[in-house]
């Protein structure tokens, strides 16, 4: 193809942004078109893109000369019948994760991409961040032998807005191990590089009893070898200014750590000491290009796959955590307790 | 009572090639101005290492702790490192001649005979003290007080672990060995039963060992923690059986506590090794602060009860693991 990919953005909140600054840093492909259902939204984001076209019909820019792939960044709920949609309007799709939110809609969009030969890969940015690439290409390299464990941890405060907020509700986001415990039981799975087995996962609602949905959760996942990975994941933590991540990776050889302040100088200033970030790579640059590699013919380094298997652990987590008991993953992927 | 604490040092049991009697407690107690070692005897083990303790240390040894009991040596405490199997016997013995015990972990086999121990040495009216020593580490005892104190509300979560670099792992695996010492340190700082264990990991390895057990525990009041615990292969710059990884976070309504339990410390730099290097007192040198406290006022913080508690969590957690199923832990008795 000569000219730039052409890509439509379906739904402009947030998380959208990221996705068009990747866009606009990358040569290979241009945004062409934006969808949103709300049109004062739509027109605000259109404005911002330099007028681009804009549209509450996908359909409409689906049906556009200049489209080619898309890329979705709607409520979780919403994702497999858009997704259904793409595919068949024979256009690659980069899906914000998770992919769907029950495992027979994840594997119905996998399978619609695949019969139509068109790349669908889900948005599971954290296998793009340094951290995360650091760690696959040390378990990799041998040097840690068989990984027994992974501990893994994000942490935050509160970042949600009011009771209307879409992500607390269950229906529409699957919970929270769907929407961001999704990112850690992924890049676990990723990680261990083995076929997961089970889950046993606890939830809180700590900042208020009245939560519909979890906001800290403990999630274990073992695999089919017998290592073991600790998912926790907040928006519980207080101050709400708390920002954690822990990593730790033990193996037959050796123990991977990196600790909260390994990647972060120490500022002080009027407002006491905290951490400074370090400048890291893009992860949603590098998300974007995979994606453009794949669509090329490249192997994808998110295979639906694993997005299937993101969706099932999460569900699983979920489950675990409503019934307090450890969850099968063979009983959800073969249907069997979808 | 007043003066040196007097101590017979009885048993030279171990795990391996560990020998807690002579590598731990010995040196600690011999260095202590408050204690005086008066003697020394084994318990069901062959006399060869209590002679030469008796030697270097330039003792008496008993034949036997049976023996010691009945000798007129003045002894105030029992300082007691018995073969794991006859622990138990070994303590029972001690605490009805009425002297205080300072007893190696575990203190026995199953929290029922545990509490059994514990029983006796509140009817007999001495102390009972298990080396639960990592509860005492000056960072593990800041956080104590930090958390009791309200510094960060009330604590709703904790996440611990503890991984030992080489050593000789535990015949039965590290949670009836190491997992003790995070469990014991979880239940000091909240103070708070454990209602519900569920364990998982430990798979036995190819090349022989386990991979770290974890354990996900329900406390009273919906608090949860979650405690790693294992031993991994020997590594450069660590020494044999000491923690790679000890740490804690105790997250509570208003803020949070991160602690590396292996600090204080320094960072030592040479051309031949990086290492660190601890700057305050050994948790060793604390647990017998908690033994010279119970020993001359009766009181400790330390108590036999707290290693009926852990033991109760471990065995729901051995439970747990054999059945990959989550276990009532007030089932356990």
């Amino acid at each position: 193809m000569s000219r730039p990919l052409g890509v439509v953005v379906v739904g402009v909140g947030f998380i959208a942004d990221a996705h068009i600054a990747a866009l606009a840093a990358q040569s290979g492909a241009r945004l062409t078109w934006l969808v949103d259902a709300a049109p004062g939204r739509l027109a605000a984001a259109a404005h911002r893109n330099g007028g681009v076209r804009a549209t509450t019909d996908l359909a409409e820019a689906l049906a556009s000369d200049d489209v080619d792939a898309v890329i979705v960044c709607t409520p979780n709920d919403t994702h497999a019948a858009i997704a259904l949609q793409v595919a068949a309007a024979g256009k690659h799709l980069l899906v914000e994760k998770p992919l769907a939110i029950t495992v027979a809609d994840a594997r119905a969009v996998a399978d619609a991409f695949s019969a139509a030969g068109l790349t669908v890969m889900a948005a599971h940015t954290h296998r793009s961040y340094d951290y995360a690439r650091t760690v696959k290409q040390t378990i990799e390299s041998g040097e840690l032998g068989r990984v027994t464990l992974v501990r893994l941890a994000v942490l935050g405060g509160w970042i949600w807005p009011d009771w209307h907020a879409w992500v607390l509700e269950p229906a529409r986001s699957g919970g929270h191990p769907l929407h961001n415990g999704v990112h850690l039981l992924d890049l676990a799975a990723w990680w261990l590089g083995t076929e997961p087995r089970s889950v046993h996962a606890r939830g809180a609602r700590v900042t208020s009893a009245a939560l519909d949905i979890d906001d800290h959760l403990e999630m274990v996942l073992t695999d089919v070898r017998g290592a073991t990975a600790i998912c926790e994941m907040s928006r519980a933590h207080r101050p709400a200014s708390f920002g954690h991540r822990d990593l730790l990776v033990v193996g037959t050889e050796g123990v991977l750590q990196l600790d909260w302040q390994d990647e972060a100088a120490l500022v002080v200033d009027e407002n006491g000491v905290t951490a400074l970030p370090a400048a890291t790579a893009d992860g949603f640059a590098i998300q974007l290009a995979a994606w453009l590699d794949a669509i090329a013919g490249e192997p994808p380094v998110m295979p639906v796959a694993d997005a299937v298997t993101a969706v099932a652990l999460a569900v699983a987590a979920q489950r675990s955590i409503e019934t307090g008991e450890p969850v099968l993953l063979g009983d959800l992927l073969s249907g069997a307790g979808a | 009572m007043t003066g040196r604490v007097r101590v017979l040092a009885a048993g030279f049991g171990g795990i391996g090639t560990q020998n807690h009697q002579q590598d731990m407690y010995l040196p600690a107690v011999t260095a202590d101005p408050r204690f005086d070692l008066v003697a020394v005897a084994p318990v069901a083990e062959g006399p060869g290492r209590a002679r030469a303790a008796a030697e270097h240390y330039g003792v008496v040894c008993h034949e036997s702790l049976d023996a010691a009991l009945q000798a007129k040596d003045a002894v105030d405490l029992v300082c007691l490192a018995a073969p794991y199997e006859r622990r138990a016997d070994a303590v029972t013995a001690v605490l009805k001649s009425g002297k205080h015990v300072l007893a190696d972990k575990p203190l026995a086999a199953s929290a029922e005979s545990a509490a059994e121990l514990a029983a006796l040495a509140d009817e007999v009216g001495v102390a009972l003290v298990p080396a639960h020593h990592l509860r005492l580490g000056a960072i593990v005892a800041s956080v104590r007080g930090a958390v009791h104190a309200g510094r960060i509300g009330l604590p709703w979560n904790v996440q611990a672990d503890l991984l030992v670099a080489g050593g000789d792992p535990a015949p039965g695996g590290e949670l009836a060995n190491l997992a003790l010492y995070p469990v014991d340190v979880v239940l000091a700082l909240l103070g708070l039963p454990v209602t519900r264990v569920y364990a998982c990991g430990a798979a036995a390895l190819p090349g022989g060992g386990q991979a770290p057990v974890t354990l996900l525990l329900d406390h009273e009041r919906g608090v949860r923690s979650t405690v790693v615990c294992g031993r991994v292969p020997a590594l450069r710059d660590i020494e044999p059986s000491t923690p790679v990884v000890h740490r804690y976070r105790v997250s509570g309504s208003h803020g949070v506590v991160l602690a590396d339990a292996r600090k204080p410390a320094a960072e030592l730099h040479t051309a031949h090794r990086h290492t660190a290097v601890g700057t305050g007192r050994s948790t060793l040198s604390a647990l017998l602060d908690a033994v010279w406290a119970a020993v001359r006022t009766g009181r400790t913080e330390l108590t036999a009860w707290d290693a009926v508690r852990a033991g109760r969590v471990l065995e729901a957690a051995a439970r747990s693991l054999r059945t990959g199923k989550p276990v009532d832990s007030r089932s356990v008795r």
